[in-house]
């Protein structure tokens, strides 16, 4: 999975060669900007639960016909798997700030997204407005720091992109 | 191949389970520890072939018959490849440090290896020695006390040094 140091030690070894300078100096390079993600995910890990209640519940408030029988929140059920899917990818989130980069939510989220939402005929913008108010809902400095924000808010932009 | 950050998301997805807490008091210990590993990589890349041809030599002096006729380094094309392949072990030791993780040690070199020496039929034991005189070498290397003195802000080095044998540590085992 493509993370701090993997890149590198991958690029390092095809061409058979120790860590150069250059190498090292990479890496120092993303371990000097980790403190903010890993704030950002430690934040998002502890309030996990009431941030996936929150941006649920505004789905469902602004879009109530998903309630209406035949729709995606038709019963209990279908509407706790609205619940689950978000904290999924809020996980994925996590993931992606402590690894500081979109392999997590590049292999176990967004690939064949579109194909599953398709077979299961589930709409895209609830969720892309459940992940819109969760971004626009974080604030500095109340949640995290603002450069933890920056980080959390460019993983969910990138979630949206994917969804939209 | 994993890092230590990716090591910690593979975990937790195993569990389903967020990263919070104690993983990420480890992961920002190495953040803090960075410069620490990043010099130790430094050390040991930087006398690489100090390091190799040490190992090499000192396995032969402890062992004669390898460099006679009939011997495993001998002629010189064979002792060639003992160095080309000490060099090899040495620069994967050298990325699993880098990277925090074991998974490219493993994947990349070890996996198959011991099969591989026992088909070309080079001697195990002998092998094993002179990695670990490659783990002494490199100890020294990222402690500062071998002969060659690097300038380094001298600090707490011994779990960095610690995670750098059992590097080498691992190679040995799945030789033996």
């Amino acid at each position: 999975m493509k993370s701090v140091a993997t890149t590198t030690v991958a690029a390092a070894d095809s061409a058979g060669r120790f860590p150069t300078q250059s190498d090292l100096e990479s890496v120092q390079g993303s371990l000097q900007r980790a403190n903010a993600r890993l704030e950002a995910a430690e934040k998002l890990a502890a309030g996990l639960d009431k941030v996936t209640q929150e941006a649920g519940d505004t789905v469902f408030k602004k879009y109530p016909y998903l309630k209406s029988a035949g729709e995606a929140g038709e019963n209990q059920t279908k509407v706790d798997k609205c619940y689950r899917d978000i904290k999924h990818y809020l996980r994925l989130i996590n993931y992606s700030l402590v690894v500081g980069g979109t392999g997590p939510l590049d292999e176990w989220g967004i690939a064949g997204q579109r194909e599953v939402y398709r077979a299961l005929n589930l709409p895209t913008a609830p969720y892309v407005a459940a992940f819109e108010y969760t971004r626009d809902r974080a604030c500095a400095p109340r949640d995290m720091s603002s450069q933890a924000l920056v980080e959390f808010r460019s993983y969910l932009d990138y979630v949206i992109n994917s969804l939209s | 191949m994993l890092d230590a950050f990716s090591r910690a998301v593979v975990t937790a997805d195993s569990k389903t389970s967020a990263i919070g807490g104690q993983e990420l008091a480890n992961l920002r210990k190495f953040i803090a520890e960075g410069n620490k590993r990043l010099d130790a990589v430094n050390a040991i890349a930087s006398n690489a072939s100090c390091i190799v041809s040490d190992s090499v030599a000192g396995m032969i002096c402890e062992n004669q018959g390898l460099i006679q006729a009939g011997g495993n380094c001998y002629p010189n094309r064979r002792m060639a490849a003992c160095l080309r392949d000490a060099e090899i072990v040495l620069r994967y030791i050298t990325y699993a440090l880098l990277s925090g993780d074991a998974s490219v040690l493993d994947d990349r070199c070890l996996n198959g290896l011991k099969e591989t020496y026992v088909a070309l039929g080079v001697p195990l034991q002998s092998t094993a020695r002179a990695v670990g005189i490659m783990k002494a070498c490199a100890v020294a290397h990222i402690n500062n006390t071998s002969e060659r003195k690097m300038e380094m802000i001298q600090g707490d080095c011994a779990a960095i040094t610690a995670e750098a044998a059992s590097y080498f540590d691992r190679v040995i085992s799945v030789l033996s």
